[in-house]
């Protein structure tokens, strides 16, 4: 009893430190910037919606929400789409130097994404992919692509090769062996990997903004904008903020039964 | 059997009919453009310089000149003030209905427009059509040579595009973007400067003039040097202490480690000590970054080589600031960054401020402030900043931040004409008036002497009366001297930093920035990047060769506290009506 209590008590202490920055972003977001900058306020005194009214009435605003939801979502299913089969190949077939290349997928996310931007900005503007959300989709692959390899392919080999043979003897082709079959059965896998590569696109900022300039303007860049010569607004900074959260929120709210399971990367 | 003999007529009607309909549209369709024009006019720029026969002429042309252009979609870049959003959230829109271009002005950090120009100039790739730029770049622009000049394309290209009204002899701010070659390479669009802040209301109380001069042996008022400054300074936070039971402060600053510490000096701060030469926008030879040219080519800035960053005019700045911050201001102003204490002063408890933006100034004068009246009106006033001791008359006295518009060589031809005549439409008599009462970034002298701006004097705690004063030419950017403000502004922060801290005395700090600023020009040489007027650094000699020339760098001064100066208010305000 007394063990359970100085538990409760530290995981208490632990999830008022964990909350507390985001409580303060989401009270400030109610708060008039000249509250902000006054007293020190528990909780809204003069509360406010003004601050999400700006972001939800401005097309300007509200276009880097969708445009970041774009290119993250091309991006989580271009991922999966080629690293599906790259898995796949990886858990079932050897071939020469299979293990070097697994291992060496992995270098591209041992460098900083800001090592690939000239190179992707002088190849994107010369073909016309400049400002546009496949470019960015795609850059990001650059670094989920090989991680999203690494998850799946831990999920497949946890599934025994013995499902492959028997789905052939029953006459199943493999593609319709793949979807029907094998795809459900590595399904928190893959709920798993989209969580990953969606996390990665929806906080990367570097590379979203420096391919893009206006029609494919990431949220991130645009909440820029709060920063001026007169100062910092920070109650729509504050808004902003908190709507950056949400989808992250809702991701996490449907693989959470997939997380546990997941989070151990399929080994069991 | 339905004999269909009626067809040819019924068709024919029909043909006259549509034919009809397309001759009344086509005029409908052409006077979409002026119809908008009208109701932009009527709506929006009533308050204007120019009578409404004179605005609609202006906006015809505009529909004119853009005829070839309509359904063209352009985008262009700025930093976030109140200006820039007047202009990417209404004039937009109102130039593309009035011209069928279709525009997007997007609003992103200042240092993102910079990343992004740069990232245009060095890839040659077009990222935006035009990008308000602040002029402090103009060194930059004519040296690298990927700027068009505004003035060769009014007179090239861009001739037949070029606005007849836009009367280039009416902006205050020229001086500021024309390059030594003589060529204009950035039309102004926005100017806001940086003052002395003080509260009037304080400054008049009997009580607290009388202990003033009563300690310090003059009178309270607007302090003409430095060490009228620091007196006040002191007598606020040491001597006043409290007033109304609150306490009080006689200065305000920030010193965090942070890239906004450098804006602190890089915006003329040594130019108030008196660090450069004299000669206006700009010192000549030697300017307020305290790098020497001889005939446009930057040669140095430590003292060993003729420059002055690390003069003893330029230690006694950074010592004065250091000092201040310690002593006068708030403990907490060590740990801000520029935003973070911009917005102290209308918090009510700092008496004065020395380095004070006026882009401050709307959201300074908000009802329910403790610095404002009952009555909206304000209870502080801005005023000439005072001078250090190594000041001379004929130099500049401050800093003023210019936002212009800037067309690179990256971009196609017709997007860059059509941001050209975007541009000259939110500079354009027709709605620059408005935009200036919106923004209160004034950059037309029509304007500025205005009713309207009169009219409204007594609510912007003298915004209007500085502009309109004879002073107000001390007050300028960053100048041709220095030739690439990215690579060199980024230095100054890291090593203000040093002083700040107290991790090096400003003498260390500043030969550091010195060597490294030195360093940055010898590669910039080396590297020859620059189509004109490169860096070639002179040798190193005596630093006391260069402190016995006439001029920047100057010697050390046996006495920098002269005796304190003060001004009243209201006499500054009669001799700026006298003179102007």
């Amino acid at each position: 009893m007394k063990m359970n209590k100085r538990k409760g008590f530290g995981i208490s202490i632990y999830i008022v430190f964990v909350l507390l920055p985001i409580y303060w972003l989401l009270i400030m977001s109610f708060k008039t910037n000249q509250e902000i900058l006054g007293a020190l306020t528990l909780w809204p005194q003069n509360f406010t919606l003004a601050n999400y009214a700006v972001i939800f009435t401005d097309p300007s605003w509200y276009n880097g929400y969708i445009n970041s939801m774009i290119y993250v979502s091309m991006n989580v299913v271009i991922t999966l789409l080629v690293a599906l089969p790259a898995a796949y190949a990886f858990s079932r077939y050897k071939f020469v130097g299979d293990k070097h290349l697994f291992f060496w997928l992995l270098s591209n996310r041992m460098a900083p994404p800001a090592v690939f931007l000239l190179p992707f900005f002088q190849l994107y503007s010369s073909i016309g992919l400049f400002d546009t959300h496949i470019a960015v989709a795609l850059a990001h692959c650059l670094f989920n692509v090989p991680l999203a390899v690494w998850i799946l392919e831990g999920f497949i080999s946890g599934v025994p090769r013995e499902y492959d043979e028997m789905a052939y003897i029953d006459g199943y082709s493999f593609p319709k062996f793949f979807i029907k079959i094998f795809i459900p059965m590595i399904r928190s896998g893959i709920g798993v990997t989209a969580f990953f590569a969606f996390m990665f696109s929806w906080v990367e900022l570097l590379l979203a903004r420096t391919l893009t300039s206006v029609e494919a303007q990431p949220i991130g860049a645009i909440m820029t904008r709060t920063v001026g010569a007169s100062g910092i607004d920070w109650g729509v900074l504050a808004a902003a903020g908190v709507l950056t959260i949400v989808p992250g929120l809702l991701v996490i709210w449907f693989v959470r039964n997939h997380v546990a399971t997941g989070f151990a990367l399929g080994r069991v | 059997m339905f004999r269909n003999n009626q067809s040819p007529r019924a068709l024919m009607l029909s043909a006259a009919i549509s034919v009809a309909g397309l001759g009344a549209a086509m005029p409908a369709l052409a006077d979409q453009y002026s119809d908008a024009a009208k109701k932009w006019v009527d709506s929006e720029f009533e308050t204007s310089t120019l009578t409404e026969e004179q605005k609609l002429k202006e906006m015809a042309w505009f529909t004119q000149a853009a005829k070839s252009m309509r359904g063209m979609q352009i985008n262009v870049v700025s930093e976030t003030i109140a200006t820039h959003e007047y202009e990417s959230s209404v004039l937009a829109k109102a130039f593309t209905d009035i011209t069928g271009i279709k525009v997007t002005h997007n609003l992103i950090q200042e240092g993102d427009v910079i990343e992004k120009l740069q990232t245009q100039m060095q890839s040659g790739r077009n990222i935006y059509d035009a990008f308000i730029n602040d002029s402090d770049l103009i060194g930059t622009h004519f040296r690298y040579g990927k700027v068009v000049p505004i003035s060769d394309m009014m007179e090239g290209d861009g001739k037949d595009f070029t606005l007849p009204t836009l009367d280039l002899d009416d902006f205050i701010g020229l001086d500021f973007t024309t390059a030594p070659d003589g060529k204009l390479y950035q039309l102004p669009d926005q100017q806001f400067a940086n003052v002395y802040w003080f509260r009037a209301d304080w400054f008049e109380r009997e009580d607290l003039k009388k202990k003033f001069k009563e300690i310090y042996g003059y009178e309270l008022g607007v302090p003409v040097n430095w060490s009228a400054y620091e007196d006040i300074a002191k007598f606020f936070s040491e001597d006043v202490k409290t007033i109304d039971g609150k306490r009080v402060y006689g200065h305000m600053d920030y010193g965090k480690k942070d890239p906004s510490l450098g804006w602190r000096f890089t915006d003329a701060w040594f130019s108030m000590a008196g660090a450069g030469d004299k000669g206006l926008p700009n010192g000549l030879p030697v300017d307020e970054w305290g790098i020497r040219v001889e005939e446009c080519h930057p040669v140095g800035s430590s003292v060993t080589r003729g420059g002055a960053v690390n003069g003893p005019a330029a230690v006694y700045a950074t010592q004065k600031y250091v000092d201040w911050l310690n002593e006068y201001a708030p403990a907490e102003a060590k740990g801000m960054t520029f935003s973070e204490s911009g917005p102290v002063p209308a918090q009510g408890n700092v008496a004065q401020q020395i380095f004070w933006y006026t882009a401050f100034t709307s959201s300074m004068t908000k009802k329910g402030l403790p610095v404002v009246n009952e009555d909206g009106t304000p209870k502080w006033r801005m005023a000439p900043s005072p001078h250090g001791p190594y000041w001379e008359e004929g130099m500049k006295l401050g800093y003023q931040d210019v936002g212009a518009w800037t067309f690179m060589k990256s971009t196609p031809k017709e997007r860059r004409l059509a941001a050209w005549l975007y541009a000259q439409f939110t500079v354009s008599k027709t709605v620059s008036m408005k935009k200036t009462l919106v923004g209160l970034t004034p950059i037309r002298e029509s304007d500025i002497n205005s009713d309207a701006m009169t009219e409204a004097a007594p609510m912007l705690g003298g915004l209007v009366e500085f502009y309109r004063s004879p002073a107000r030419v001390q007050w300028s950017p960053t100048g041709t001297n220095v030739p690439d403000y990215p690579k060199l502004a980024q230095l100054w922060w890291q090593y203000i930093s040093q002083a700040a801290s107290g991790e090096s005395t400003p003498q260390e700090a500043l030969d550091g920035l010195a060597k490294a600023q030195d360093n940055i020009m010898m590669r910039l040489e080396r590297a020859n990047v620059m189509e004109t007027c490169g860096p070639k650094l002179n040798e190193e000699r005596d630093a006391q060769y260069w402190l016995d020339q006439p001029g920047a760098p100057k010697p050390k001064l046996d006495n920098e506290k002269p005796k304190g100066q003060t001004v009243p208010y209201k006499e500054l305000l009669k001799k700026w009506e006298a003179e102007s």
